[in-house]
């Protein structure tokens, strides 16, 4: 079986300019897998080449075995384009139904499936409205029932929560995770907890260069020349640099990073000592220490910042 | 069943199909359509109406015979169907001029707000090109289709005893025309791709059909091959089939039939390639 996505050298250049240099990977499908790199790193660039928007300069990438743009993608790949907008002078129904007739759905079929996804997005109500009568994050609803449409193997989304309220991204993680087993999700984001609690899977774009492939949860043990190393992060309900000390005279501990005066990062031998966390509590509750939380592993910002920085 | 196969021919027509849905929703579309409607009533029921009159007129009929040896329009004095004699003149140069700023914006509007990006997933670029010239090319048909009904309406009321004469005369002219008129769309779609806003597109038509001419006559003085590059310029045969009728006029339409298809194809060669 080939793999979801394979990217073999692929370059991209915008005159002098690299957007992307010499990528490779390969991603199969399944749980949703986030895509993330500062401003200009080449994400948009990577989306719009698996998208078919952009042509690769050189290399290349292929979707379920099959050279992006090739006629057997059409309707299996759905995509989030940024800051795309549909046609002001047509119904949001009009155009949806248009779409998906040109997946191949029937005249019926197509609006019974663009009210399915509208209501996926919970954008039944508007159905009839034009784009212009709509908010910024009723747009970017539109645009994401649009992918989803005629269930799709893969769905491309960049930066599908930026400028909507918190409900509204709150819906959209929703509506990802729920369909996390029918679909395979990439999602580009600059909000790393939020790609944290979505995915499991990141691909870290640098300057145009593949910094990493990696899964979020345990990231740092997989990648890690000692398998045995694990993390806990504690966060503390007031600043206290005393308990550093402490904790460092725990059985199994390798080191303590303090990322804030209330947050610690502690690394230990996972073999050495199973249950660290549960030594920590009966720690903090003998120096009445209160805590925030205790989550096991790094967030995916550690990962992927903190742990290169070391 | 809530989904049929995939077919190439059937996305061709169901993007010709929104385009036409799409331009005529537009508020470009719609003014358009309003001034071309204005337009042709206006030259309906007085120019076209009283030179078919007056071609009728024995009185008259020798001043308008002048007037048309004068614009070099002779041969129409041989046409028994007056009424048609003058739609087939002013529409073989109208429905030219306005395919230039109803088909200017195939892409342009829709490449520029990010839309297309929602149809290359669905369906190939050429279809989508292809797809928007047979829009338009449609929207040209359907509106050249009323105006010869309405037309062959003049006639009945004018000279029903010409009831069969026109009905035959009819799909020649429907033919010529919209031929005649086809590598004006393609052209806009050549530069619908290569433009980046309306206006410049309309701008650049219009330079080339009314200087592109002199220009190349200009160069040929030069380099006598470049007076081949006429060829390329739409409408060349305009006044040619201007002065003959729409049977002998089929032989001129070589000549807008590989315009079309070399703007077409340029345009294709462009887009497929394009960042959208």
């Amino acid at each position: 079986m080939s793999a979801l996505i394979e990217c073999q050298a692929l370059t991209k250049a915008y005159g002098d300019k690299q957007a992307l240099k010499n990528i490779n990977f390969e991603l199969n499908a399944g749980q949703p897998i986030a895509l993330v790199g500062p401003n200009g790193a080449g994400k948009s660039t990577l989306f719009s080449i698996l998208s078919g928007y952009v042509a690769a300069t050189s290399g290349e990438a292929r979707i379920l075995g099959y050279p992006v743009g090739s006629k057997e993608l059409i309707g299996r790949i759905g995509a989030l384009p940024q800051d795309a907008l549909f046609d002001p002078n047509l119904t949001i129904l009009q155009q949806l139904s248009f779409l998906a007739r040109l997946q191949g759905f029937t005249r019926h079929g197509s609006i019974v499936e663009a009210e399915r996804t509208l209501d996926l997005m919970q954008l039944s109500s508007i159905k009839n409205e034009r784009i212009t009568a709509l908010s910024h994050g009723m747009k970017k609803r539109v645009a994401i029932a649009q992918a989803l449409m005629g269930e799709p193997d893969l769905v491309l989304l960049d930066e599908p929560t930026a400028g909507l309220d918190p409900e509204n991204a709150r819906n959209i993680r929703k509506t990802v995770t729920e369909l996390a087993g029918e679909v395979t999700f990439i999602v580009s984001s600059h909000n790393l907890a939020e790609l944290e609690r979505m995915c499991s899977q990141v691909l870290q774009l640098e300057q145009g260069e593949l910094k990493a492939l990696q899964a979020i949860s345990g990231v740092a043990r997989e990648s890690s020349a000692d398998k045995r190393v694990d993390y806990l992060t504690l966060r503390l309900m007031q600043k206290n640099l005393n308990v550093v000390d402490k904790i460092s005279g725990l059985n199994s501990i390798l080191k303590v990073d303090t990322k804030q005066e209330d947050e610690f990062i502690i690394h230990y031998d996972r073999e050495q000592n199973p249950i660290l966390d549960q030594d920590l509590l009966k720690l903090l509750a003998k120096e009445q220490v209160p805590y925030r939380q205790i989550t096991q592993g790094q967030s995916l910002e550690d990962q992927l910042f903190m742990t290169q920085s070391r | 069943m809530n989904t049929t196969k995939l077919n190439a021919t059937r996305q061709l027509g169901l993007i010709a199909n929104q385009e036409l849905l799409a331009s005529f929703a537009s508020k470009r579309g719609l003014f358009v359509t309003s001034i071309f409607i204005l337009i042709w009533t206006l030259l309906l029921f007085y120019p076209i109406r009283f030179s078919a009159e007056a071609m009728h007129n024995p009185d008259m009929g020798s001043m308008m015979m002048s007037l048309l040896g004068l614009v070099g329009l002779e041969p129409l004095k041989n046409w028994l169907l007056a009424e048609f004699a003058v739609y087939w003149v002013v529409a073989l140069f109208l429905f030219p001029t306005f395919s230039l700023l109803i088909a200017a914006d195939q892409m342009i509007s829709e490449r520029n707000r990010g839309g297309l990006r929602f149809l290359t997933l669905r369906c190939s670029r050429g279809q989508i090109y292809f797809g928007r010239f047979f829009g338009h090319l449609f929207i040209q048909g359907i509106l050249l289709g009323l105006t010869l009904v309405i037309t062959y309406l003049l006639l009945l009321v004018n000279n029903s005893q010409y009831w069969v004469d026109g009905l035959k005369i009819m799909p020649l002219m429907f033919l010529n025309i919209l031929i005649a008129t086809s590598p004006f769309v393609a052209l806009m779609s050549f530069l619908s791709v290569v433009m980046k806003s309306v206006r410049m597109a309309t701008l650049i038509a219009l330079v080339i059909l009314s200087f592109g001419g002199f220009l190349i006559n200009y160069l040929a003085g030069f380099l006598p091959l470049l007076g081949t590059l006429n060829y390329w310029i739409p409408g060349i045969q305009l006044v040619q089939m201007a002065q003959t009728t729409p049977s002998i006029a089929l032989l001129s339409l070589w000549s807008p039939l590989m315009q079309t298809i070399g703007f077409l194809f340029v345009g294709y060669v462009f887009f497929r390639k394009q960042e959208i």
